[in-house]
């Protein structure tokens, strides 16, 4: 197939569906050839069979009254309307008797049978004109004293009736080729369109259009599924390009009040030449500043390097009871100081599969959140226990102000930082962080509301990490 | 003491140089991974700072090499990737302690001079002191002057690591790491108030202060 040939041409659909036809067409002329030499087959021995055995009541009958009695029996046959076509022949070569004029000029087969064309003379009442020519088919038997007989039958029905059917094999052959090619056809070039529509999207995404969406019909097929698969990759690289721009925005702009508070502490370290310690005291405060940012930094790091999937290689079966605990011991203490009543419930004997380092950096940003948010006099709770459903659900429950139930899909989002007087300390990424670990855990991280208002505090905040149920190895 | 920086960054490596020469060090800095290879083997250093990627040869490759070599000079191997599995590998190739960038100068200046204690033969020490402070590691008991003190499994340990490193400047960050073996950083002041606790028990019934702040940096243990 040239170069230039139309695109459809070249699909892979147009060259299945060729060699499809192609088999087909020549499947099916081995089925009727074979067919077709059968019913030959079977058509011509009948005929011979059934000249035979004329053959022999011709023989009997010379046995019987000599050549005077088969030509009585000959004369008698032709007159009246036999099947079969006969000739007898004195020993000289003339012609005695018969329905033939004359003995073919044909050549014997193999097996002594004689097949020419012969002038069927016209049946009674018949124009001169009807005579036709037929096809006949039969042999020469030598009888004794040197005559010789020709009996034969007329085969010009059973003759037409293969040569039609010949014509029909060799007709539905070159009908299935055609049809063949001509679906090909049909179907690459619906193929080669619909698969251009695509690469048409995919160049046009190239170039800068991320809008563009391949069309679908709907109908499930690969190609659809195709369209499919391709249009859920640009939402999802959408996505990630709006996030990605949206998270580059969020960065300059939470940089940008510590970088300015540095700056402005910096300016000032400059200018109070003569009070050392308030000297000093400017120059620490803009270190934590700078702090500050290297925690946004490293925040957004380890975000990127989460959605990124790298660490899933690392996880194992891990107790995460032992993960409570270890948490308790490091935040007992702080909320103790914070004047927070501290809890912990935990199931013992679960099993989760995860990253222990992942699972208590996300269960230690909840408490975080919690100790910031839970003013005094308040309580936390960090709980570990098994759902009906078999997840392990791992949860922090403050008496703070909570999440309104309108902010809570926006609270997980990176940057978002709901408090927008941005007294407290932290870079905004904390709950996104945890989700992403969640993420990657393929664990859900659900926002709900606490134990509800008591004595001002509440409604609170229950955040909860809710872990797939570790498979049983069978 | 003496320092070698591997660091192809020529600001980066300025910088650690300075602060490190302030801090009383004598420092020598090879830009690329070959001539930090040479150099290190060329001279007896205390310290080797090693950034991990490095033009003709990547810190890890040095510091493997290095050990191959039988010499165990002790590494602090610094790296922008913050991974666990970087860090493990790190590690694994003979580092003595990882360090991800960008981190603060005390950072770096705590963890390198808490590296050179390791230089001391390694002794199996079942008794630390530190001041009238003592530990016995076998016993699990810590007694300050005549006074049994009674630790937490955790306070222990806290106290274990600050005694190893008395006379030097623990960060937060190391404690974190060391100590409860956590590779991220709370944000909220957990680590202070487990050592305002510690120091509440081996601190407060006595006259000298032997747990000091260190501002701007961590926390230091001496007498």
């Amino acid at each position: 197939m040239g170069r230039f040939a139309p695109a459809f041409l070249r699909t892979t659909a147009f060259r299945v569906t060729l060699l499809s036809a192609g088999l087909l067409a020549a499947s099916s002329l081995v089925i009727l050839t074979f067919v077709y030499f059968a019913s030959v087959g079977v058509s011509l021995s009948r005929t011979d069979a059934a000249v035979e055995d004329e053959v022999a009541t011709v023989e009997a009958r010379f046995r019987d009254g000599g050549i005077q009695s088969v030509n009585r029996y000959i004369l008698q046959r032709s007159v009246g309307g036999s099947d079969f076509l006969y000739l007898l022949v004195h020993p000289t070569g003339r012609r005695i008797s018969g329905n033939l004029s004359g003995l073919p000029d044909a050549v014997a087969d193999d097996d002594g049978r004689l097949q020419f064309q012969y002038m069927r003379p016209p049946a009674g009442g018949e124009a001169e004109s009807e005579k036709d020519e037929r096809l006949a088919r039969g042999r020469i038997a030598p009888l004794p004293s040197g005559y010789q007989i020709f009996v034969g039958m007329d085969v010009e029905d059973e003759d037409r009736l293969i040569g039609g059917m010949l014509r029909a094999v060799l007709a539905a052959s070159a009908l299935a080729l055609a049809l063949g090619v001509a679906s090909g056809v049909f179907i690459s070039r619906r193929f080669a369109t619909r698969l251009d529509q695509i690469n048409r999207v995919a160049r046009a995404v190239e170039g800068g259009d991320l809008r563009r969406r391949a069309p679908r019909n709907h109908t499930g097929d690969e190609l659809d599924e195709l369209a499919a698969n391709f249009n859920a990759m640009l939402d999802r690289i959408e996505e990630l390009m709006a996030r990605m721009k949206n998270a580059g925005d969020s960065i300059a702009h939470d940089l940008r009040s510590p970088l300015t508070r540095m700056r402005n502490r910096l300016d000032d370290a400059l200018r109070e030449e003569g009070d050392l310690e308030a000297r000093e005291a400017s120059l620490s405060q803009a270190v934590s500043d700078a702090d500050e940012l290297l925690g946004v930094f490293n925040a957004i790091l380890s975000i990127s390097r989460l959605e990124a999937g790298e660490r899933r290689q690392s996880f194992s079966r891990l107790d995460p009871a032992v993960i409570v605990e270890d948490l308790c011991e490091l935040y007992e203490p702080v909320c103790e100081e914070s004047g927070l009543r501290f809890a912990a419930e935990m199931e013992p004997g679960l099993e989760v599969r995860g990253d222990r380092g992942l699972l208590s950096q996300a269960l230690a940003n909840l408490l975080d959140n919690a100790v910031k948010y839970t003013p005094d006099g308040g309580a936390i709770t960090l709980r570990l226990r098994k759902c009906a459903s078999g997840e392990i659900e791992m949860s922090v429950t403050d008496t703070g102000p909570g999440i309104p139930p309108a902010d809570r899909l926006r609270a997980t989002q990176r940057f978002v930082r709901l408090d927008q007087s941005r007294t407290k300390p932290g870079s905004g990424l904390g709950l996104s962080l945890v989700k992403a670990i969640a993420d990657i855990h393929g664990a859900q991280l659900e926002l709900s509301d606490g134990p509800g208002v008591l004595d001002g505090h509440g409604p609170g905040l229950r955040a909860a990490l809710v872990l797939p149920a570790v498979k049983q190895v069978a | 003491m003496r320092i070698l920086i591997i660091e192809d960054d020529r600001e980066a490596a300025n910088y650690i140089r300075k602060g490190l020469r302030e801090s009383g060090h004598v420092v020598d800095h090879a830009a690329d991974g070959e001539e930090g290879l040479e150099m290190a083997r060329a001279a007896d250093y205390d310290v080797l700072v090693v950034d991990r990627m490095l033009p003709k040869m990547d810190g890890l490759t040095i510091v493997e090499t290095l050990r191959a070599e039988d010499d165990r000079s002790p590494v602090l191997i610094l790296s922008a990737l913050g991974e666990v599995d970087h860090r493990v590998e790190g590690l694994k190739a003979g580092g003595d302690d990882y360090l991800v960038k960008p981190y603060a100068f005390a950072e770096l200046l705590a963890r390198v001079e808490a590296l050179v204690r390791r230089r001391d033969p390694e002794t199996v020490r079942t008794r630390l002191t530190v001041g009238d402070l003592e530990m016995d590691l076998l016993a699990r008991t810590v007694v300050r002057g005549e006074e049994e003190i009674l630790l937490q499994p955790r306070e222990f340990r806290l106290l274990e690591f600050l005694m190893k490193h008395s006379g030097q400047v623990v960060t937060r960050t190391m404690l974190l790491e060391k100590v409860w073996d956590y590779h991220f950083d709370p944000q909220t002041n957990v680590i202070d108030v487990h050592i305002s606790r510690l120091r509440s028990k081996i601190d407060k019934p006595f006259d000298r202060a032997l747990l000091h702040t260190v501002r701007g940096a961590g926390y230091r243990l001496q007498a």
